[in-house]
């Protein structure tokens, strides 16, 4: 039971980074039904501009925090503006490649700037391990727990609460309406494009210190945080937060009672089986075209 | 075609001009750290030799091409190497798939010789042309797979008395074929691992795998990885608190760029080698890395990529020396070097003979233990293993937990 209860609560640590990395692929498929395919890319920028903020620099990470996220959102905003966009107005798929070829960009860049060794990024909240029983975490799990859960608690109120929030489901729902009612919905794509990226970058800040930095650190991440909306729907934020914490958790139950060699197989297996019989994902709403 | 190329190269060049012995490796991407520490200690030797007044008379010239680690251009590489530049041997690239695609060149066309290092695949050296009694052009400076499973396992149950083995390997190709020697070597000792568990790459929490070995009750995780995944591991270690497993791998992890990652969390812990540049050095080789920081200003990125590097350039002096500038000649002088007191490599035997390209043997290896920051070679009295931080001094370690005694 000690045993099983302990993989559950570092899954749901692990499921946290999925799920927050999660949030700006179906950000920006809401916003502008575009995916960033380069999104991992984003995520390993945030965790080498905090490592370049937080430990050469010794900025406070309330300072730093800040300054990744306005900082990528920044840049996001750009590279919707002469990467998406273009492709966009042309009416072509390319978008698809020019996103992925901005992540292998960053990538290049990265290893030029910071080199290619994987760095320590200390844990905000200390490195002492907090223990509850036979139970323990590192604080920087319980603070992703937490923020992850902030953050989504946070898109639902803008998305069902503010004015903001509805004119993008708005956009969302269908760009040429909301056009007609006065919404600006090429000013929300670049929006979301670029919240989806400042996002990342603050995924990125969150994992450094558990994952450690290095220019290979988004790959695997971001394809990873990819099953998630896929399974729960792209469209679906909650969905998103309990697919994700969940996937984490079954990940270490499988490698605690199956073998660890299994279980990427097993986990893609199950979310084949799952698009099998639910396309649009656990938590996404059936669309229905009218004929 | 090749053949007729090879026989050009073969024809020795005007007395005066400079002797060319080449290396194609990794100098840009990802492992390019790897290809220009085997530059570094090319150059180093060549130095070296040069300054002596060469070989014969003659200066050695190092040629460098960039085969991105990428088997392909390895083969391109080569081709341009023997064909175009002349060059009448090779220090090995840094990939083991390189080396297994140009093996069969190298012995089939070439026939230049062509010492390996840093690359453990035992295939390379155990090739067809070994397997059918030809003349084997590959040899080796540096860790093999068998060997170094071997080793690993015979230091843990022979020396540290430890026979509950917990395998954790990277579920890629490199932790694969460790895992496969490492479950050989202990079933010829009778044993089995009480634990097999894998991780894939970018895994950042261990706590199944480490929770299934302590209910195992492995004595030892032995690890064959890379650097990031071994420090998930020492993290969830850290955290599923005393007592902590002791942790012990092979020598893919086993450079200063573990400690700049891990920092306190690899302090005890132990991996294999086979030359460390920490603690106490004989003289010649404190003489080396002393010319090493001159040169270049920085520290050492994989020691022992430097120093077989700067062993294999100054064997094939040695064999120069004796037999000329002939590639073949070359490979044949080269099982007849008696002894040899190198930067990385010193033993009293033939180097290499007829049967046996591979210059380290298991008495060469040594297991280090990360202690301070420092990579310290691990000896042993009759108190058992010990490491030693400076001359003299010996600090015993408890070979149940790596830690001090």
């Amino acid at each position: 039971m000690v045993f099983a209860l302990q993989i559950i609560l570092n899954g749901v640590a692990t499921g946290a980074v999925y799920a927050l990395v999660a949030v700006g692929y179906s950000l920006t498929f809401t916003g502008m039904r575009v995916l960033n395919f380069g999104l991992g890319m984003w995520v390993m920028l945030g965790g080498m501009l905090t490592y370049t903020l937080y430990v050469l620099w010794g900025l406070n990470i309330a300072l730093a925090a800040p300054i990744v996220i306005v900082a990528l959102t920044g840049l996001g905003v750009i590279c919707e503006r002469f990467t998406v966009r273009p492709f966009l107005k042309a009416g072509s798929e390319a978008w698809v490649m020019a996103t992925l070829a901005v992540g292998l960009l960053f990538i290049d860049f990265a290893e030029l700037i910071w080199g290619r060794d994987p760095l320590r990024v200390p844990g905000y909240l200390g490195q002492a391990v907090v223990r509850f029983g036979a139970f323990a975490l590192y604080p920087q799990q319980i603070l992703i727990v937490a923020c992850t859960i902030a953050v989504f608690f946070g898109l639902d109120f803008f998305y069902y609460r503010t004015l903001f929030g509805r004119a993008f489901r708005a956009v969302a729902y269908d760009p040429e309406v909301a056009e007609l009612m006065g919404i600006d919905a090429r000013r929300f794509a670049a929006l979301s494009y670029g919240a989806a990226c400042g996002l990342g970058g603050f995924a990125g800040l969150m994992v450094a210190p558990i994952t450690l930095v290095d220019p290979q650190m988004g790959t695997t991440l971001g394809l990873k945080a990819f099953v998630v909306p896929i399974l729960a729907g792209l469209a679906a934020p909650r969905g998103i937060l309990v697919c994700g914490l969940a996937y984490g958790v079954v990940e270490g139950l499988v490698s605690g009672y199956l073998f660890s060699g299994v279980r990427d197989m097993l986990a893609c297996a199950l979310m084949i089986l799952i698009l099998y019989f639910r396309p649009e994902g656990l938590f996404g709403a059936p669309s229905v075209e009218r004929i | 075609m090749a053949a007729a190329a090879a026989a050009m190269s073969a024809v020795p060049a005007a007395a005066g001009d400079t002797v060319k012995i080449g290396f194609a490796g990794p100098m840009t991407g990802p492992v390019s750290a790897f290809g220009h520490e085997i530059e570094r200690g090319m150059d180093v030797a060549v130095e070296a030799i040069n300054a002596k007044g060469g070989v014969r008379g003659r200066k050695l010239e190092v040629v460098i091409r960039d085969d991105e680690f990428d088997p392909v251009k390895t083969v391109t590489a080569y081709r341009d190497l023997i064909e175009r530049q002349d060059v009448v041997a090779l220090v090995g690239s840094a990939n083991s798939a390189s080396m297994l695609a140009v093996t069969p060149l190298l012995n089939d066309n070439y026939k230049v010789p062509a010492i390996c290092v840093h690359t453990d695949a035992t295939a390379i050296i155990h090739n067809q042309a070994e397997a059918s009694g030809r003349d084997n052009y590959l040899f080796r400076l540096g860790m093999f797979g068998s060997g170094q499973a071997d080793f690993l396992v015979d230091s843990m149950v022979k020396k540290f008395g430890l026979t509950k083995i917990g395998l954790l390997t990277w579920s890629a190709g490199y932790g694969q074929i460790g895992r496969k020697e490492l479950t050989r070597r202990l079933a010829e000792l009778g044993l089995k691992p009480v634990a097999d568990e894998t991780f894939e790459t970018g895994d950042t929490d261990m706590t199944a795998q480490l929770l299934k070995m302590k209910e195992a009750g492995a004595q030892v995780i032995m690890h064959y990885g890379t650097i990031k995944e071994a420090v998930a591991i020492f993290e969830t270690r850290q955290k599923l608190g005393d007592p902590m497993i002791p942790f012990v791998s092979s020598w893919g992890i086993a450079v200063p760029a573990l400690w700049k990652a891990a920092g306190d969390l690899a302090e005890g812990t132990i991996d294999s080698n086979v030359v460390t540049t920490d603690g106490p050095q004989p003289p010649e080789r404190q003489a080396i890395i002393d010319a090493y920081h001159k040169k270049y200003n920085r520290e050492f990125d994989d020691p022992a990529s430097f120093f077989d590097a700067y062993d294999a350039v100054m064997l094939f002096s040695i064999a120069m020396d004796k037999a000329g500038f002939e590639p073949a000649a070359i490979r044949a002088a080269l099982e007849q070097i008696p002894s040899y007191r190198g930067a990385g490599l010193v033993v009293d035997h033939p180097v290499f003979t007829k049967d046996r390209h591979e210059g380290y043997s298991l008495d060469d290896m040594l297991l280090g233990r990360w202690t301070n920051g420092k990579f310290l070679r691990v000896g042993y009295d009759a108190e058992g293993p010990f490491v030693m931080p400076s001359e003299g001094v010996k600090k015993h370690i408890d070979p149940t937990t790596f830690g001090p005694k």
